[in-house]
């Protein structure tokens, strides 16, 4: 990836995470963190988008970090910064296991398995009584010395793992995704190993995934498995279809509108359900690229620049 | 032995529900090569139609039979008409994509859960039995009511297997689930196909959610849990094979039922997930898939 793109994007980080520090802390600060949460699914969902699968089972690798960090942070006591790693690592961990033996479906038949999947992960927390059940766990606290900048903390994290996710889709990894996404038998045909390929891709993916889980864990310091059902991966799809999927700013784009706006229709009373129905609905019918795609079409000058940053 | 062949009745009556509810999506993926994830929407919609028309109907003195057949009727030609006016105004635009149409799909069920919970409210109905009593035999006991529901899922799902083998329409709708191109060389109208046959897969999702009616409770995300099932029967089965959601929705009727006797309904459901990961481990198209 090029230097331009990297102080740009950096820069970008520094002055959102300067930002941070204005937010008064509270429901707007809650407010920013779930944007920032949700950006990250949603660019998870982008980069497995990337060779062509749709990875409903988001909301499980999502869970799973969240689990993960609740089990390190309240039963095994560690310290955050490795309660966090370790949310990663389990869901890529398991992301692994899973997309070894789910990729060699593709298509629909991946997106169904994921879907059954989530349900199926979402059914073992309630059955596990060391989780806690049906209710889940409570008291996952970030450490005091980060409570007051919690919030930047996050901003900043999500940040660096978005540069990071766009670096691995600008590198030679990133073109053999694309490459299998176009034609998988071109790429098996030059000796890659398409498969492997497909399942590193699920588990960087799954990776972010679970460093989202983790940090909404410790900003909704209660975690239930409820919460991680496939509705969650359907708010993503939302996310990241209203921003547009072929821009790596169309997730943020996307996250943070529909989490303010979201935010906005349930103050006003409308129905969570009924609000990310209608974008999901108007944006695929009526914005096929995302707000994204949109603006770059209306700066036609300025396209280039819309498909970096 | 009794409680082999009573557990086997029992899967099949469960089964016969998600053969229902799995031949319109299966169909459907097959004539337009679309996932609809708001297909158990149809079925949401016409069984609440029938659990809010039964009372108000024999609170004005209409016998309970005919308040249901009435209650039915309107719910499957509710279901059809929106049914029809989702396909006209948003999965038309998506045929054969299959992000694009399961994006719209998941827009669609997510609007519908959101109007259901709004207007039917999140609290639970039931529609008192239409038909009372028992029926035994070889020592099996099941109610009238559940084996009419059994019957009634086996009628259509004959009917569909009728008009898929021997007439015109059905002829055409599986060549265009083969060729959708070599189809329309043939002559074959296939806009007017791929209508008749959302048509179809709505009306059996609808009449699968008005017999279901007596014998469940109706909340406005009952579709959701038959959709979760209904998808795996028919991934089991294999995308697009009327024969395959036969074969799936009767494996999980068994598995619940069988699983639901011995251990409790959430393990069933998770062997359900496991045992269809492993059957797509060993066959990544479904046990019967081709395509």
């Amino acid at each position: 990836m090029d230097k331009r793109v990297l102080s740009q994007s950096g820069l970008a980080v520094v002055v959102a995470g300067i930002a941070t520090l204005a937010v008064a802390p509270g429901y707007s600060a809650n407010l920013v963190m779930w944007m920032a949460i949700a950006v990250l699914m949603a660019a998870s969902l982008r980069f497995v988008l990337l060779i062509g699968e749709l990875n409903f089972a988001t909301a499980a690798f999502v869970g799973l970090g969240a689990y993960g960090a609740g089990v390190s942070t309240t039963i095994l006591q560690w310290p955050f910064a490795v309660a966090l790693l370790l949310s990663g690592v389990v869901a890529a961990a398991i992301g692994f296991v899973f997309g070894f033996v789910t990729l060699k479906t593709k298509g629909p038949y991946f997106l169904l398995i994921g879907f059954a999947f989530t349900e199926m992960v979402r059914l073992v927390y309630t059955k596990v009584q060391w989780l806690g059940g049906n209710s889940g766990m409570v008291g996952i606290f970030p450490p005091q010395y980060l409570e007051a900048s919690y919030i930047t903390f996050v901003v900043v994290l999500v940040g660096v793992l978005l540069i990071a996710l766009y670096a691995i889709e600008q590198s030679h990894l990133g073109k053999c995704f694309v490459a299998i996404r176009d034609n998988d038998q071109v790429v098996q045909s030059v000796g890659v190993n398409v498969h492997l390929t497909k399942v590193a891709c699920l588990c960087i993916g799954a990776f972010a995934a679970g460093i989202a889980g983790g940090l909404s864990a410790f900003v909704n310091n209660v975690i239930s498995p409820g919460d991680f059902g496939f509705l969650l991966s359907t708010f993503a799809l939302a996310y990241l279809k209203v921003g547009g999927e072929d821009s790596p700013l169309g997730p943020v784009a996307g996250a943070i509108l529909l989490v303010l706006l979201g935010s906005v229709a349930l103050g006003l009373g409308a129905g969570e359900h009924v609000f990310y129905g209608l974008a999901i609905i108007l944006s695929v019918l009526l914005l096929p690229q995302g707000v994204v795609g949109l603006l770059s079409r209306l700066r036609p000058g300025r396209r280039s620049q819309a498909h970096v940053a | 032995m009794q409680t082999a062949l009573q557990l086997v009745m029992t899967g099949l009556q469960i089964g016969s529900v998600y053969m229902l509810f799995s031949l319109g999506l299966t169909l459907i993926f097959g004539v337009m090569k679309i996932v609809n994830f708001a297909h158990g929407q149809f079925f949401t919609l016409s069984a609440m139609l029938v659990a809010v028309l039964v009372p108000w109907l024999t609170t004005r003195g209409v016998s309970l039979p005919v308040a249901f057949g009435l209650g039915a009727l309107a719910g499957i030609a509710v279901s059809i008409v929106v049914g029809l006016l989702l396909y006209q105004f948003g999965f038309r635009y998506f045929q054969r994509d299959l992000v694009g149409s399961f994006i719209l799909s998941i827009g669609f069920a997510l609007l519908f859960e959101g109007v259901f919970l709004h207007y039917f409210g999140g609290a639970v109905r039931a529609v008192p039995p239409i038909i009372d009593g028992d029926v035994s035999f070889f020592g099996v006991n099941l109610t009238a009511q559940r084996l009419a529901l059994g019957l009634v899922a086996l009628a259509f799902t004959l009917a569909l297997y009728w008009v898929l083998s021997a007439t015109r329409l059905g002829k055409a709708m599986r060549a265009v689930s083969i060729d959708h191109e070599a189809a329309m060389l043939q002559g074959i109208p296939y806009k007017k196909i791929v209508f008749n046959s959302f048509a179809i897969a709505t009306f059996l999702g609808a009449v699968a959610g008005a017999i279901m009616a007596p014998i469940s409770v109706i909340t406005p995300t009952v579709g959701a849990d038959y959709l979760v099932k209904g998808f795996i029967a028919v991934v089991i089965g294999g995308l697009g094979s009327v024969p395959g959601a036969i074969v799936g929705s009767l494996f999980i009727g068994f598995l619940e039922s069988v699983g639901g006797y011995f251990f409790d309904p959430s393990s069933a459901n998770m062997a359900i997930f496991v045992l269809a990961m492993l059957i797509l481990l060993l066959r990544p198209k479904g046990v019967m898939g081709n395509g």
